[in-house]
């Protein structure tokens, strides 16, 4: 492991509103916000917008250091490097309180990092990152827990901290959402595949086009080939990606490929209703974009056992489970946090 | 032309084919941003075209909301905004889908210099 480097795991944050108005879903929530606003919320988290597109859902943004998803009543930021996310919360919750929606519910996970010294106020440690997120979150969400959901290695754990008002969780085990999410992280990626997010010397290529080609080259293309893609390509190496699937639904790669502290990151929404074998083709493509050394795999779903289907899936290429933990959280549903290596560790 | 350096904006079909017959007649390069009111990627974007726009004045520059012009939009199967069609003579050359800012200057760079001059 590298004394220093680029910090590849990522911080996520979800915000979920409600408005009162029914105007305020015709005129698109959140969506309204005006650019100028969006980047002044990010300039609080020191990153900028490298590439966008819109549809009938939602707004995604590739960012200069990870990903930004606007609903019309929810938000969702994942940042990574030394960003300071939280500090988007008291700005946003200010804007969105300006267009009549009001927060109910928020949610905050994240891995461990690879350079945990590095990072800045407040995300020097899971406990100041739980004091900040309950001073800025507003009285009505009234349920809240925080919880580092271990694994077999002390240093790859899964932190989630989740804030929902009354309504939300006295309602949601009832009404079931038909979404889950999955937010896979990879390390000690195989470094001849890492090497193909290098940008070639000598290259002048622009990041979208650069981006574009790194898609097609490392299979990306081919995890969902309906996709739309809004690629990009850092200099002198790494590479963000979001994938608008099936209208409402999004999927986020981001990858830093330096030897000594490689990471890959993907993400997705996936539905209940989706075709059984549908989670397990993903993830097999992801596993052979990245062929990573470690791997985990958290979903979050509030019912449905999709992460039974995770280890199946992998343990045929070679990645075994070495860990499996849940927990249960306001209005989120169900976390299972699994770790997988590969036999060779 | 008081609208050459500038993003023309069609409304209504008739418009839209006005401007797409004057860029078949003037065979320059026709640039199409296929924008939504509620996209806030195409927001990010409009300023970055406008400028282009501006320093552009041999390539035409036309706005279609795809709620206004519904038909328009069907009918070079718009599904993400910002979505860039590029007319050469009525002719679809090339498609850019996304605020991207970059990719965008390039593609029209390419069709733009491949212009022949246009007619007065």
């Amino acid at each position: 492991m590298a004394v220093s480097g680029f910090e590849g795991f990522e911080k996520r944050l979800e915000l979920q509103f409600f408005g009162d108005e029914p105007a305020i879903l015709t005129n698109m929530g959140l969506r309204q916000l005006e650019f100028e606003s969006l980047e002044q919320v990010l300039h609080a988290v020191q990153c900028t917008v490298v590439s966008a597109v819109g549809n009938p859902y939602f707004d995604a943004y590739v960012l200069s250091e990870s990903s930004l998803f606007v609903y019309p009543t929810k938000i969702i930021i994942k940042t990574c490097g030394t960003t300071q996310l939280l500090k988007s919360i008291r700005p946003l919750l200010h804007k969105a309180r300006h267009l009549g929606l009001t927060l109910c519910s928020c949610r905050y996970t994240r891995g461990s990092f690879i350079f945990p010294m590095a990072q800045p106020f407040p995300h020097t440690s899971f406990k100041e990152e739980v004091i900040y997120l309950e001073e800025s979150l507003p009285s009505n969400l009234c349920y809240r827990k925080a919880s580092v959901m271990p694994s077999k290695i002390s240093s790859h754990s899964w932190h989630v901290f989740t804030a929902s008002d009354e309504a939300r969780t006295l309602i949601s085990p009832h009404v079931p959402d038909v979404f889950y999410t999955l937010e896979i992280c990879m390390t000690e990626l195989d470094r001849v595949l890492a090497r193909k997010f290098f940008k070639r010397p000598g290259d002048d290529k622009t990041g979208d086009t650069a981006g574009k080609e790194m898609t097609q080259l490392t299979g990306i293309g081919d995890i969902n080939p309906g996709a739309l893609i809004c690629d990009f390509a850092f200099d002198p190496c790494g590479y963000s990606m979001n994938g608008v699937i099936d209208g409402d639904r999004y999927s986020t790669i981001h990858v830093t490929p330096e030897d000594g502290y490689s990471y890959a990151s993907f993400e997705c929404v996936g539905s209940i209703y989706d075709n059984h074998d549908d989670v397990a083709r993903v993830l097999k493509k992801v596993v052979q974009v990245f062929r990573p050394a470690t791997m985990s795999v958290s979903t979050t779903c509030t019912s449905h056992e999709v992460w039974t289907k995770v280890a199946t899936a992998l343990e045929p290429l070679g990645l075994k489970c070495r860990s499996c933990t849940m927990d249960e959280f306001p209005a989120a549903g169900n976390v299972v946090f699994q770790t997988f290596t590969t036999r060779r560790k | 032309m008081a609208e050459e350096g500038q993003v023309i904006s069609c409304h209504t079909v008739d418009a839209w084919k006005l401007h797409t017959q004057n860029g078949i007649e003037s065979k320059k390069l026709v640039v199409v941003d296929f924008t939504a009111s509620w996209c806030g990627p195409c927001r990010a974007i409009a300023p970055v075209l406008a400028e282009i726009a501006k320093k552009m004045p041999e390539v035409t520059f036309l706005k279609v909301d795809v709620d206004e012009l519904t038909t328009v939009a069907e009918e070079y199967a718009v599904q993400a905004m910002p979505t860039f069609v590029f007319l050469k003579e009525g002719k679809v050359v090339d498609t850019v889908v996304g605020a991207k800012k970059d990719e965008l200057q390039l593609t029209i760079a390419k069709h733009a210099t491949a212009t022949a001059t246009a007619a007065a």
